[in-house]
């Protein structure tokens, strides 16, 4: 069906594993975060295990967002996007195959940082790994099509890191990460309900601190679904080959 | 009806030959335009355009900077939509369904830098071919050798220089073997000696009855071309054969260059 996807996404696997660099930066850099915040945590036993999937999450959110949205905006400004446009490859294709492709390496992150947060850094958890992942993976998928759809609206790499403070930074203050969303005044908790982390963090905090299975936070799996399925259609529909916006 | 479809399956020059043949006029039209006209925002970037080019020849669009090649190249390989007139390559408008029998050289090497040259061509191969492995490697091995950097095919494009690109670059879009072939700038940075290589394949594929549309600003290439479109903001000032331009100058011996600044003081007059 979309064998073409196939073809673009086992392209981008080749071109991340010939760049030992970049591969080497996916996989230290969440466990040195990891570590890092875990370090700033000795003294309150308990609080990071609280903490934790709501920063699983983030982490999955801002990395997925950020390994796409970089890599997708080079596509752009190096013509390599505007060839591929010029050929039989549809633009569904090409947001598949993106997606298909930074997925594994977002998965392989994922699967480091959450198995080194529960095993490395022996924070307690309740619910099962796999419910976790299978969130995490949700999660993710957003992401990367986050990613690709706000590289549309940069011109250049110091444009698209721009938009972490702009799209990723919001979320993560109005998640419920800093202070407990109730405690916050009803704009901001309105505001809240329209932003996927909101979702993400307390379906982690659901799964991991308080033992709930998938179906329990359903919801927040579907608005989280809904996201990811509409972000790509969108950005399927709006694909342009020349970058700006 | 059938003898068409047939004719639009990559990889089928012979095909193309005899269609041309059954077609009864001397020659296919490989691509038309007629009163085309292109804008970005307010600006005219193509005036009115209209040409014929028949299959198997090589086409030179030539012009300065800005003249508005790059926008028609464009515009041919389905990028673009032009907003005035019409536009078919191969008799069909151009979109997703025509790219298949289109090679496309961009003017700056769309390459990705992380793969080797190989790689990248592979990738190209893939994207076009039915993934049929064998044939589609050796097809992936006779451009790469056709650009000479078979020796080099598992070097990075990183470690490449500029001319070296060009080349991988015109690999990728002659690997699925199309019937046209559109190449923008494809002599920029190469050496003279690869120039003429360039020019001879170019020979080649016109025999096997490929049209190769070629934009260029040296008259150097514009003489290896069969026909000629002079290009001037936008607009198309003069179209024939290299010869024909030359002699509308009236000037004995007069050289493409001269024929060209003979057409823009024309086109001033007016």
């Amino acid at each position: 069906m979309h064998s073409q996807a196939l073809i673009i996404a086992s392209r981008i696997i080749k071109q991340v594993v010939r760049d030992r660099r970049t591969l080497g930066l996916i996989i230290v850099v969440p466990i040195v975060v990891m570590t890092l915040i875990w370090l700033s945590f000795p003294e309150l036993p308990g609080t990071l295990d609280y903490i934790a999937p709501a920063l699983l999450a983030t982490l999955a959110l801002f990395f997925g967002f950020l390994l796409t949205g970089i890599s997708f905006l080079r596509e752009r400004s190096q013509g390599t996007l505007e060839r591929l446009m010029a050929s039989p490859v549809s633009r569904l294709d090409i947001v598949l195959g993106y997606l298909l492709g930074f997925f594994l390496f977002a998965l392989l992150q994922t699967l480091i940082i959450v198995l080194f947060t529960i095993y490395a850094l022996d924070v307690q958890y309740k619910g099962d790994l796999w419910q976790i992942f299978v969130f995490q993976i949700i999660v993710l998928i957003g992401a990367i099509n986050l990613g690709i759809f706000i590289s549309a609206f940069a011109r250049n790499e110091f444009q698209m890191v721009q938009f972490i403070p702009l799209i990723i930074l919001p979320q993560v203050f109005l998640c419920g990460i800093l202070w407990p969303l109730e405690q916050m005044n009803d704009v901001l908790q309105w505001i809240a309900k329209f932003l996927p982390l909101t979702y993400a963090v307390e379906g982690m905090r659901d799964i991991m601190v308080y033992g709930k299975s998938l179906l329990d936070v359903g919801f927040d799996l579907a608005v989280l679904a809904a996201f990811a399925v509409g972000i790509s259609v969108i950005t399927a529909l709006t694909l342009r080959h020349s970058s700006g916006g | 009806m059938l003898v068409l479809r047939f004719c639009l399956i990559p990889n089928h020059f012979p095909c193309i030959i005899i269609y041309n043949m059954i077609g009864g006029e001397s020659q296919q039209l490989a691509v038309e335009a007629k009163n085309t006209s292109f804008f970005y925002g307010k600006l005219k970037v193509l005036d009115n355009l209209s040409f014929r080019i028949p299959a198997g020849i090589s086409y030179g669009l030539l012009g300065p900077n800005g003249a508005g090649k790059t926008t028609l190249i464009r515009l041919l390989v389905g990028l673009l939509t032009s907003h005035q007139g019409s536009i078919s390559v191969l008799g069909r408008v151009p979109s997703r369904q025509t790219a298949h029998l289109i090679g496309y050289m961009p003017q700056q090497p769309s390459l990705y830098n992380e793969l080797s040259i190989v790689q990248n061509v592979d990738f190209f191969a893939r994207i076009y071919l039915k993934d049929n492995g064998n044939e589609r490697s050796k097809q992936v091995e006779e451009a790469v050798k056709l650009v000479g950097l078979w020796e080099r095919r598992n070097d990075g494009i990183m470690k490449l220089s500029g001319g070296m690109k060009q080349r991988v670059s015109l690999a990728c879009a002659i690997v699925h073997n199309p019937p046209l072939l559109f190449l923008d700038e494809p002599t920029v940075g190469l050496d003279p000696e690869l120039r003429v290589n360039f020019w001879e394949h170019f020979a080649g594929l016109n025999k096997k009855g490929v049209t190769i549309i070629i934009s260029s600003h040296t008259m150097d290439d514009a003489a290896h071309c069969d026909r000629l479109a002079f290009m001037r903001n936008g607009q198309l000032i003069a179209e024939g054969t290299p010869n024909d331009l030359r002699q509308a100058t009236g000037k004995l011996g007069a050289s493409l260059e001269d024929a060209f600044l003979y057409f823009v003081r024309r086109e001033e007059k007016k």
